[in-house]
């Protein structure tokens, strides 16, 4: 009875789990579907992160050259889309449809003249908290230009005694006012993600969410489902130990979900033209990731004892994972507390070692913790849920 | 073939099994018998070793239920309560599945599953959905999938349990021949006429085997026949008897009544000088022997005062 091996046991609960989810087609068609739908989701829906074609009202009340000077600067900057409204233009942003007015006040051309510059007045909606700080920087950046254009002016038609007087300063002290003068530059150069795309950023977030989401509920449901038709106590009677069946269904969703990362990466690189480097390491850190999944999802089938229980608890787990997890905005925002929380979910480790290895090229010294993480946490859940299960059998 | 010696099982506060000792013998049909509750699937989980057993030891062919029960699952097989086979695969792959689960080589499956296919009757239904059969169709595929790695024992919970009469008949049929073909089998059961046909009965009730024996000599614990009288309309009377002092119990049988007393003869006499009961009428009366359901009755009832003391459990 004993000639066969273990392994034979295991490929056969594997292929049986196989049969299962190609009968139940639901569960099919979400595996070929997802991997596709969410890239092309968040690839378009989130394409344009750098803002452009606002909305906005220009209210000029000062008609003077000045003014005209900015709100030529303004027009030529396409992060606004001008919208026309009749005078005169109050501060109903609904009612004109626009997301922001900028307003030129009334004497503001002499103000400047006077060395008491009127603010420009920017109205902004703020129920959108990403559109007024785009708004407030461009909007800085032209007034910066206008005042280095006339700055210039006011240099050029200084009197010539002036300039005389002028020279006759120490030439360190002429540097420092020229300095002073001028609008002092930045030039930024973006590194690690030089396309600056949201979709190269959120590459690694997609295969978390998928992977959280089928992963880790199909393996939590596989085992309750047996438990709540029975068949887990007809399995139990037969010459399979506890371990075969859970590797054996492990097995399945172990090759279902390296299905789903390719599928995810395929559409990335070949659609959006992600470039993925160092494969080696970035596989070896998608392996890790999903063997935690499906630890994680072994546990949750061991805490429940029904499938209701099981995407119960499913629910919660994943309700948090998402927006602490870093695999769709960065983690820097959050207080300190709850970075601490947001250390301990597996995706968070799996979406930062996935960008410092593709975007950085980080050693191993940068990703040995978060690769260890994923490791230990493997682990950790399969103890958890062995000794769980077998405390369910007594 | 089967030992259990004061077998417990204790869920929190209640006993599900209460110091259970027993024996089955190589080539018997044990019926289990007892109402819902009475502990009989508990008692058949312990011996599969699915269930942990809070005292007390078992073991079969001399391996222990609990401790060796990894090294004694190839030794039976196992129909549960409840259907618990997979619907979404065929006849054929619950079959070939549970084979594997067995480690039975895909040859001698190759060569095993058709025999039991048209041992079943079910070659016609092959590749259909498991889920999709009858009633009693599962049954027999779960037969058969109990049966895969040719074991020497069947454990069935209930096998017949909601099915009709003709699928009932055809599983016992079956039952008798793998009997023949030198199989034990344990069944649970609460259809009398199915413990008639076993070679050994045992009742459980309140998680307590009351007796063991064979049918015939159950049948014969009794110390007389039973008295059965005809009166109409039947459901007034049976009413009005079993309120009478002397009388245990009192059962509608075939529109007959059927009278549990130890006073049996006197009643008859009075009731025949004089009946009691005016709101029905007198036919007539005859003595019955006792039959499995009486049997059963008095065990459950506790009708003690009626039975022969020599029924008491023998282990």
């Amino acid at each position: 009875m004993k000639s066969a091996t273990s392994l034979s046991a295991i490929a056969s609960v594997a292929y049986k789990e196989m049969l299962h989810i190609w009968r139940d087609r639901r569960v099919l068609v979400l595996i070929l579907i997802l991997p596709p739908f969410f890239t092309l989701l968040f690839g378009y829906a989130f394409a344009g992160m750098s803002m452009s074609k606002i909305p906005t009202v220009l209210d000029d009340l000062d008609h003077t050259p000045d003014s005209a000077k900015l709100v030529e600067k303004l027009k030529a900057d396409d992060t606004f889309a001008w919208k026309d409204a009749p005078a005169p233009i109050g501060n109903d942003l609904l009612a004109m449809k626009a997301a922001a007015v900028i307003r030129i006040p009334a004497g503001w051309g002499d103000s400047l003249k006077k060395g008491h510059p009127l603010p420009v007045e920017l109205i902004a909606d703020g129920s959108d908290t990403n559109t007024e700080p785009v708004l407030e920087g461009v909007l800085k950046k032209t007034l910066g230009d206008v005042q280095v254009d006339r700055e210039q002016d006011v240099i050029d038609a200084l009197p010539d005694d002036v300039m005389d007087l002028a020279q006759k300063l120490p030439e360190s002290l002429r540097n420092q006012f020229a300095t002073l003068l001028d609008q002092w530059p930045v030039q930024s150069t973006i590194l690690y993600n030089p396309k600056l795309r949201f979709i190269d950023y959120v590459t690694p977030g997609i295969i978390g969410l998928i992977l959280q989401l089928l992963t880790v509920t199909l393996m939590a449901l596989t085992i309750t489902r047996e438990r709540d038709t029975g068949t887990f106590s007809q399995l139990m009677v037969t010459a399979l130990r506890q371990h075969e069946i859970i590797l054996g269904k492990m097995l399945t969703y172990l090759l279902i979900s390296i299905f789903l990362i390719l599928t995810t990466i395929a559409v990335a690189g070949l659609h959006f033209q992600v470039v993925f480097h160092h494969p080696g390491i970035l596989s070896l850190t998608c392996f890790l990731f999903l063997l935690s999944s499906l630890a994680l999802g072994l546990l949750l089938s061991a805490i429940s004892q029904t499938q209701t229980q099981a995407i119960q608890f499913a629910v919660f787990y994943l309700l948090p994972v998402f927006p602490l997890s870093g695999a769709f905005a960065s983690l820097d925002q959050l207080p300190g507390g709850v970075r601490f929380v947001s250390e301990l979910f597996p995706l968070t480790h799996f979406c930062r070692a996935f960008r410092l290895i593709n975007f950085q090229s980080a050693g191993w010294n940068y990703l040995a913790g978060d690769l260890a993480f994923l490791l230990v946490s493997t682990a950790a859940c399969c103890g958890i849920a062995a000794l769980l299960l077998k405390r369910a059998q007594d | 073939m089967i030992e259990l010696h004061e077998l417990r099982k204790v869920y929190g506060p209640t006993t599900a099994a209460d110091g259970v000792s027993m024996q089955v013998k190589t080539g018997e049909i044990f019926g289990f018998l007892g109402a819902n509750g009475a502990g009989k699937t508990t008692t058949i989980r312990m011996i599969c070793g699915l269930t942990r057993p809070t005292s007390g030891r078992g073991t079969i062919n001399g391996l222990d239920i609990w401790r060796d029960r990894h090294r004694i699952r190839t030794q039976f097989g196992y129909v549960a309560q409840k259907f618990s086979l997979y619907g979404d695969l065929s006849v054929v792959e619950n079959l070939r599945f549970f084979g594997g689960a067995y480690r039975i080589a895909p040859s001698i499956l190759d060569e095993r599953i058709p025999r039991l296919l048209a041992q079943m009757d079910l070659e016609a239904h092959r590749d259909k959905k498991a889920g999709h059969l009858s009633g009693g169709m599962k049954q027999l595929l779960a037969l058969a999938c109990a049966l895969i790695h040719d074991p020497p024992l069947l454990l069935l919970d209930e096998p017949t349990a909601g099915l009709d009469p003709v699928h009932r008949q055809q599983l016992w049929n079956l039952l008798y021949d793998l009997g023949t073909a030198g199989k034990t089998i344990v069944v649970t059961t609460h259809y009398m006429d199915e413990a008639e046909r076993c070679t050994q009965v045992g009742f459980l009730q309140k998680g307590r085997l009351l007796a063991q024996s064979p049918p015939r000599i159950l049948r014969n614990s009794f110390r007389d026949q039973l008295l059965e009288v005809h009166c109409e309309p039947a459901m007034t009377a049976l009413a009005a008897i079993r309120k009478h002092p002397a009388v245990l119990g009192a059962a509608l049988r075939s529109g007959h009544i059927r009278v549990y007393s130890e006073h049996a003869p006197t009643l008859l006499a009075d009731w025949q000088n004089e009946w009691p009961f005016a709101d029905c009428t007198w036919h007539g009366f005859q003595w019955i022997e006792p039959d499995m359901e009486d049997v059963f009755s008095a065990y459950s009832q506790g009708y003690d005062a009626l039975l022969k003391p020599i029924s008491s459990p023998t282990v």
